[in-house]
């Protein structure tokens, strides 16, 4: 990447143009008077750049608030690890056990709360006391797996930088962008749900070969723009406009967006939808469905979440092995089967053991083609 | 030699900006001047560097020639010769060549002792290019930002532009410069087919004057602007266009860094319904 600043003319913008008053909040602003610096992403000439307003940019940084990491863990004591129903983060030790746990309740529940997911009469219970699941300790269970999925396994998208809890949660327990099945989702629950982002015609003339209509190509619009808002980019960013679908002209960007878009729809297939039966009805969708992430829910209007700030490197337990290795809701089987929605019940029994079953096949294995959507089992109306 | 025989009555001596008597003279039709030596100059360099640019370009194909600007790292200093440097002075060439052109006119429509419209239009034609290729890229900080010299090359870069601002149809100052455009071409229409209507009669009835073309217009729309007015019109609408669009691209960028559709939310955020 190449940059180029504009810091030596920025005063000579201001006085020709010395309309200030003009200086709104970022809704209502008519012109941006900020130093612009601009990223050259194609060859000289194209016209392959983005331009920032750097007024712009470092009030979205200031809002970015990026926690420094927990003090290195100390020594832990000698033996075997004494942790009951630890089913992932058990191949770290006692001392970074305890950070990491700090660490989540910091990035996700709000420091020092750990009741947000443990029964602190009881820390390995996965139940309240009087035998009521607690949706949230499992639901953290599988985020974690997830997590170190997307680690081990997207490395092609999140490079070294890797993820946290905290890269989409932001200290809160319900991340920014999570989508249902909806009108307005569509173009979502199409290319980051199940099928590929693919309408273009290969041969020049018309044909039939390509069968996409005019609704499916609007999709890959919306979809596209929901990317360009999500990263705060422009279409030149991943684009060389003179043939969107040429690779070969393409910023390397695109190629990372690619394995995002993968990446996502094998999150939502495998690891989000599927923990529809463990949460209460109050965290679905009016269609009853699982919140499921998109590229805003990570990214929250930066091109790297978190403008790259490297947290993952701090915490190993974040890294590892993601298999499923235990018995994930003991406590849940009939309360599952008695309100497992409306059709197509084969598919919901099934979708009631997804989170122990079905990731199975999915782990640690590349990418699941778009085609063939592998594990999921929810119910699909209204195609 | 003037190619009629009564042209020679109009070259007068004097009115020059530079040079006094110097240059005041005629090669063949052309009045020559300080201007026309220094804007051939600029003129023969400048295509000499583009026929050796497209000789060095690896393209073979007239459309495909193209002679790109710096990359932005070198923003405002000179770059390599091979790596823009030619595109640097090819840009200097042709500023100083279209610069002299307009100073001719200016010297000979002071000859004859016109208005000086005719530099002043031309004179808005250049500002369009040198925002283009010398205003935007200094407010922007790096020569990089300017469009490449190549048929196919030109029109890439205007694509890709547009799409740094996701949707450059909704930019407010291109929308403004395109409905100049368009009433331009509307207006010369109009103006070109009425003039030709009244000096076509039907055979064997006399060539109609200017009261005939107000009353057409009058009886078509209830207003002639006249004969004058119309010319006033046009000139206008047709520098309205370059303008505007010099300025809608002046903005992109050093004044707006983000989506087009979204400058439009001061819409969205009128007091009125918001």
């Amino acid at each position: 990447m190449i940059r180029a600043t504009a810091r030596p003319l920025a005063g000579l913008a201001l006085a020709a143009l010395a309309l200030a008053g003009c200086k709104g909040n970022e809704k209502t602003q008519l012109a941006q008077w900020g130093v612009k610096e601009t990223v050259q992403s194609g060859e000289r000439g194209t016209g392959m750049e983005q331009v920032y307003d750097m007024d712009d940019v470092n009030v979205r940084y200031a809002a970015t608030n990026i926690p420094t990491s927990l003090p290195p863990a100390g020594t832990s004591p000698p033996g075997p690890l004494p942790w009951k129903n630890v089913q992932v983060l058990n191949d770290i030790s006692v001392a970074e056990f305890n950070r990491t746990m700090v660490a989540f309740s910091t990035w996700v529940a709000g420091t020092g709360n750990c009741a947000y997911c443990h029964n602190v009469a009881n820390f390995s219970a996965d139940t309240l006391n009087d035998g009521t699941p607690i949706y949230t300790k499992l639901v953290a269970r599988r985020m974690i797996q997830m997590t170190r999925h997307i680690n081990g396994q997207y490395s092609a998208h999140v490079k070294n930088t890797g993820v946290t809890c905290y890269t989409c949660h932001r200290g809160k327990p319900l991340p920014n962008g999570l989508w249902f099945y909806g009108d307005q989702d569509d173009y979502l629950r199409h290319y980051l749900d199940r099928d590929g982002a693919r309408v273009i015609s290969q041969t020049e003339g018309p044909t039939n070969a390509n069968r996409s209509s005019v609704k499916q190509t609007e999709y890959t619009y919306a979809l596209m723009i929901s990317m360009s808002k999500s990263l705060n980019v422009n279409c030149t960013y991943c684009h060389n406009s003179r043939a969107f679908s040429r690779w070969e002209q393409s910023p390397p960007a695109r190629v990372t967006a690619y394995h995002g878009i993968y990446m996502v729809r094998d999150l939502n297939q495998n690891y989000l939808s599927p923990l529809r039966p463990v949460y209460p009805a109050v965290r679905l969708g009016p269609m009853g469905d699982a919140p499921k992430a998109q590229c805003l829910t990570c990214h929250n209007n930066a091109y790297k979440p978190l403008y790259g700030a490297q947290m993952t490197k701090d915490y190993p337990a974040v890294w590892g092995r993601s298999e499923w290795n235990g018995v994930p809701f003991p406590a849940f089987g009939a309360a599952i089967a008695a309100t497992a929605p409306e059709a197509a019940p084969a598919a919901d029994s099934a979708a009631a053991a997804a989170p122990a079953a079905a990731p199975t096949p999915a782990v640690d294995a590349p990418p699941p083609a778009p085609a063939a959507p592998q594990g999921n089992a929810q119910p699909r109306t209204n195609r | 030699m003037a190619l009629l025989s009564f042209e020679r009555k109009y070259r007068v001596r004097g009115g020059t900006l530079v040079g006094g008597d110097l240059f005041d003279f005629w090669f063949g039709p052309f009045y020559v001047g300080f201007f026309g030596v220094v804007g051939a100059f600029f003129t023969v360099l400048g295509t000499l560097l583009v026929i050796y640019g497209c000789v060095i370009d690896p393209h073979r194909s007239i459309w495909q020639f193209n002679i790109a600007p710096p990359d932005l790292k070198y923003g405002l200093m000179f770059a390599p010769l091979a790596e823009g440097g030619l595109w640097q002075i090819i840009t200097i060439c042709a500023v100083g060549s279209f610069v002299s052109w307009a100073l001719r006119e200016v010297e000979i429509s002071r000859k004859l002792g016109m208005g000086l419209h005719v530099p002043f239009a031309f004179g808005t034609a250049i500002f369009a290019y040198v925002t283009l290729v010398v205003i935007r890229p200094l407010l922007l900080g790096a020569w990089g930002h300017g469009f490449p010299y190549g048929i196919f090359s030109h029109l890439d870069w205007v694509s890709n532009v547009g799409y740094q601002y996701l949707h450059f149809h909704y930019n407010p100052a291109h929308m403004i410069a395109i409905v100049f455009f368009f009433t331009t071409t509307l207006a010369l229409a109009m103006h070109g087919s009425l003039i030709l209507s009244v000096t076509n009669p039907k055979k064997g009835e006399p060539v109609k004057t200017s009261e005939h073309e107000n009353v057409f217009f009058r009886d078509f729309v209830g207003y002639s602007i006249g004969a004058i007015g119309i010319h006033r019109l046009g000139l206008f609408l047709a520098l309205n266009a370059g303008i505007w669009a010099a300025i809608c691209i002046l903005v992109s960028g050093p004044f707006w860094a983000r989506s087009w559709v979204e400058w439009w939310n001061w819409w969205l955020n009128l007091p009125f319904w918001r």
